[in-house]
């Protein structure tokens, strides 16, 4: 007689599954991949206790603004606007758009590199791909675009099938994710601080209340979504550790030296075998082709919320113009840009940081200070040590954030 | 000076952040916030928050001029001419300002951008009323600038507030009313026809803001897939007033077609005599006469005047689905004879039923085919045609237009054009 009752339970809980999984998820873009397959190749294992209390800090903020989303059935840009006025969202859409134009600039640079492993041409599969997300997007509705995009968080195991062919020493991969382990290197400080500084982006805390909104869960539905952005965080950081893990396993311990997830992709050929390139390689263009899709439907919302418009996947064309407008405009300029010969892509890659080291901060106060707003959310406002974490760990991702940024700009500082 | 009457309209944004002065030219504060009571169409600003922190306000019957310089009161400033915020009362910018604008089906449209306020001096003392929100552009840049921004070819797109909902809830929407209104004019078939083209999920909604008789008639003239997709959706205390409503053989095919846990709860929220009637109906097989009927007809008694049966329908006609023709009906409800509402009023008063009636009746049986019905219909070209058992007892009638919508159900791919227009029609004054 139980048995149909956890069934149940379980059908339920993949119902709710979706905002969580796929935000944590894009959080391994194309520049996370760079920055996990750097680390592991430059330091070993010594970066993976990193790991653990990174789950803590996703979880800790995106739990927020999956909560904020349930109870008032707002996006987080309609709730800056309405309580803070129009002045300051203003300034975080025209931030937000910027640096996502640059990271999904990013993304299709990410599209391109992999697929030339594969030996394809980036003419042909940067204008294939972004066709394929604005398709995707334009006339798909909410519950399919959910759906592949679940399908391509689960793609990213390919990662941890890589980090099992390159053949670790398992002992020391669980032993140092638990140890945490100091150098003050000015190189490892320099890694330790990009590893975490992009954890948390502030078009991420946009997408996931959005998401949370346009799929209509609510109040009642809240505490499985908790579990969805557990599972999803949990997700990502496992992810992570097997990308840095194949790393360290083969280029580190070879010591070859190296610059892109492409350099790490062609890297493992000789060493890991072709599967294992492989296995990196699709995975690098999953990762990019998905946050190719997420960061300009991101900024889609939050612009249609700021300025009040119509938005969602599971409108028409006819319903959300605006929406939709803005969407194409983000993929084609983002697929475009790419294409130009001679793009100066680093640059881009630097201010985009720099706009996010400036966003995070205000995002992330305001976040704060909108949840524990009685008026908004109720009885469903931080409890006491929920605020403890949730401003620790606000303090530490903008000391961290503001450290990127300072070293982006003066790389020769420390 | 005390007959002058001075008016003018002015923006929050351009008022929000004026230094105020009392009659000493002691300065008191800013304008941080206006209150107001919304009990009319247009919200009137009731006092002026000017301290941060604090929630109190000082009166709008304080406020002797406004330049720019900034907004000056009457006397010397002292805690009396305070008071404490009603509850009540809306702060304009901490609850209206920037809030988001729906429509009726609560799709998102804009954002206020700014609140135009008008204001009249009248003897010494404000009224200011907020008559509009922008939603314009120009609006946007001018809360961004702080001032008017000297750009002519943006248009002021302005929406009158009598186009807007008064807000339930502090937090909630604001919600345009102008579309509401505009529906309960339009006729029943053309509000289906709206109901026919909205998305299942909005339909609930949408027939949440009609009045119950609105919706009955409406839903009555759409498809029955839709009418069971729409009851299904609401909750069932609501869609029971609406069966009420309806035309009891309408009801009852509704019902046929939802399942029986649905539709057993349904009877019972519903009033017992309506809802026998329904489950009578219910009783009878699909595409026969008994389905087809209403049992809302005029009877009318052997020995009753012409003056008596006129006082019976004018008293019972509201019930009636139709009432050309009369019934006369013995104690067993059998049959006996039928007349005309032309018959009757041409009758003398003090003439006896009896003697205007027409014996012989056309009548179909319960069990005939509808088919057979519109035959009869067509043969003996009736406007309704009573429905008898076997026994001769008469159970109800069937309308031509009954039976007209077993030939022609849909009514699909109509043009809407109130639809459209109406959505074309949005934000413009």
């Amino acid at each position: 007689m139980r048995k149909p009752a956890i069934i149940k339970k379980v059908i339920f809980f993949l119902s709710i599954l979706g905002p969580g999984v796929i935000t944590a998820n894009v959080d391994n873009d194309a520049g996370g991949i760079t920055t996990y397959s750097v680390a592991g190749a430059t330091f070993g294992y010594q970066m993976l206790w990193v790991f653990l209390p990174m789950v803590l800090a996703l979880f800790v903020v995106q739990e927020m603004g999956v909560r904020m989303g349930a109870v008032t059935g707002k996006g987080l840009a309609d709730l800056i606007r309405e309580k803070y006025g129009v002045r300051l969202i203003l300034f975080a859409m025209l931030g937000l758009i910027l640096s996502s134009l640059g990271n999904t600039i990013a993304e299709f640079a990410g599209v391109a590199a992999s697929m030339e492993i594969f030996n394809i041409n980036r003419y042909i599969s940067v204008p294939v791909s972004a066709l394929a997300v604005w398709w995707l997007v334009v006339k798909g509705t909410y519950q399919r675009v959910e759906k592949i995009f679940l399908i391509a968080s689960a793609l990213y195991f390919s990662y941890v099938i890589s980090g099992i062919l390159a053949a670790p020493s398992w002992d020391v991969v669980l032993k140092e994710t638990v140890t945490p382990h100091f150098e003050f290197d000015s190189q490892y400080l320099a890694m330790l601080i990009g590893l975490v500084g992009t954890t948390i982006a502030p078009w991420m805390q946009f997408y996931i209340q959005s998401a949370v909104v346009e799929k209509g869960i609510t109040v009642k539905e809240y505490k499985l979504s908790r579990l969805d952005v557990i599972v999803g965080v949990i997700m990502v950081n496992i992810v992570a550790v097997f990308i840095v893990v194949a790393c360290a396993a083969t280029l580190h311990k070879n010591g070859i030296s190296i610059e892109t997830a492409k350099d790490a992709a062609s890297a493992l050929m000789p060493l890991a075998g072709r599967w294992a390139a492989e296995f990196f390689a699709f995975g690098l263009f999953n990762a990019s082709l998905f946050a190719a899709s997420i960061l300009p439907l991101s900024t889609a919302y939050l612009i249609c919320e700021a300025l009040g418009f119509e938005a969602g996947v599971d409108k028409t064309w006819e319903e959300a113009p605006v929406f939709y407008w803005l969407y194409t405009f983000l993929v084609v300029a983002g697929a475009g840009i790419i294409l130009l010969p001679g793009i100066p892509l680093i640059p881009i890659m630097l201010w985009s940081q720099v706009i996010n080291g400036v966003l995070l901060p205000l995002v992330l106060v305001f976040m704060l200070d909108l949840i524990n707003d009685r008026d908004l959310m109720g009885e469903h406002v931080n409890s006491r040590v929920f605020n403890l974490i949730a401003w620790t760990t606000t303090v530490i991702m903008i000391i961290l954030t503001t450290l990127l940024v300072i070293f982006s700009i003066f790389p020769g500082l420390f | 000076m005390n007959n002058i009457i001075t008016q003018g309209e002015l923006f929050i944004s351009a008022l929000l952040g004026k230094k105020i002065f009392d009659a000493a030219g002691q300065k008191v504060g800013t304008v941080r916030d206006l209150a107001v009571l919304w009990d009319g169409v247009y919200p009137r600003v009731t006092g002026i928050k000017y301290a941060k922190g604090s929630q109190k306000i000082i009166g709008v019957s304080e406020i002797d001029t406004l330049d720019k310089k900034g907004l000056f009161l009457k006397n010397t400033f002292d805690k009396t001419m305070t008071k404490d915020l009603h509850e009540d009362e809306l702060l304009v910018k901490k609850w209206l300002l920037d809030k988001q604008i729906v429509d009726i089906k609560g799709s998102k449209l804009v954002r206020v951008n700014d609140i135009q306020l008008s204001w009249l001096k009248r003897k010494d003392t404000f009224e200011i009323m907020l008559s509009a929100v922008d939603v314009g552009v120009r609006g946007l840049i001018r809360r961004i600038l702080g001032y008017e921004p000297r750009i002519e070819r943006l248009p002021l797109s302005l929406v009158g507030w009598q186009y807007l909902e008064p807000i339930r809830a502090r937090t909630a929407n604001l919600k345009l009313s102008e579309a509401t209104d505009k529906f309960s004019k339009l006729h029943p078939a053309d509000i289906a026809e709206i109901i026919e083209e909205l998305d299942h999920y909005e339909r609930p909604d949408f027939i949440s803001t009609l009045d119950t008789q609105t919706a009955a008639e409406a839903l009555g003239e759409v498809d029955l897939d839709t009418q069971v997709n729409i009851i299904e959706q609401l909750d069932s205390e609501h869609a029971s007033r609406i069966l009420v409503e309806m035309a009891p053989d309408e009801a009852a095919d509704l019902l046929g077609e939802l399942g029986r846990e649905k539709s057993d709860e349904l009877l019972k929220l519903m009033e017992p005599e309506e809802a026998e009637d329904v489950r009578e109906l219910m009783e009878y097989p699909e595409h026969t006469a008994g389905a087809l009927m209403t049992p809302e007809f005029i009877a009318l008694d052997l020995n009753m005047t012409a003056q008596e049966a006129i006082d019976k329908i004018r008293a019972t006609a509201h019930a009636a689905e139709m009432i050309y023709y009369l019934y006369v009906l013995d104690e067993s409800e059998k049959l006996l004879g039928v007349l005309s509402l032309r018959e009757l009023i041409m009758a003398q008063p003090s003439t006896p039923i009896r003697e205007i009636m027409q014996e012989r009746v056309i009548t179909v049986l319960s069990g005939d085919d509808h088919r057979d019905v519109l035959e009869t219909i067509v043969k003996y070209d009736l406007i309704a045609v009573p429905v008898a058992d076997e026994k001769g007892r008469m159970l109800g009638i069937i309308t031509v237009d009954d039976v007209l919508n077993t030939i022609v159900p849909d009514r699909k791919n109509l043009e809407s054009f109130s639809y459209y227009m109406m959505r074309k029609a949005f934000g413009r004054r």
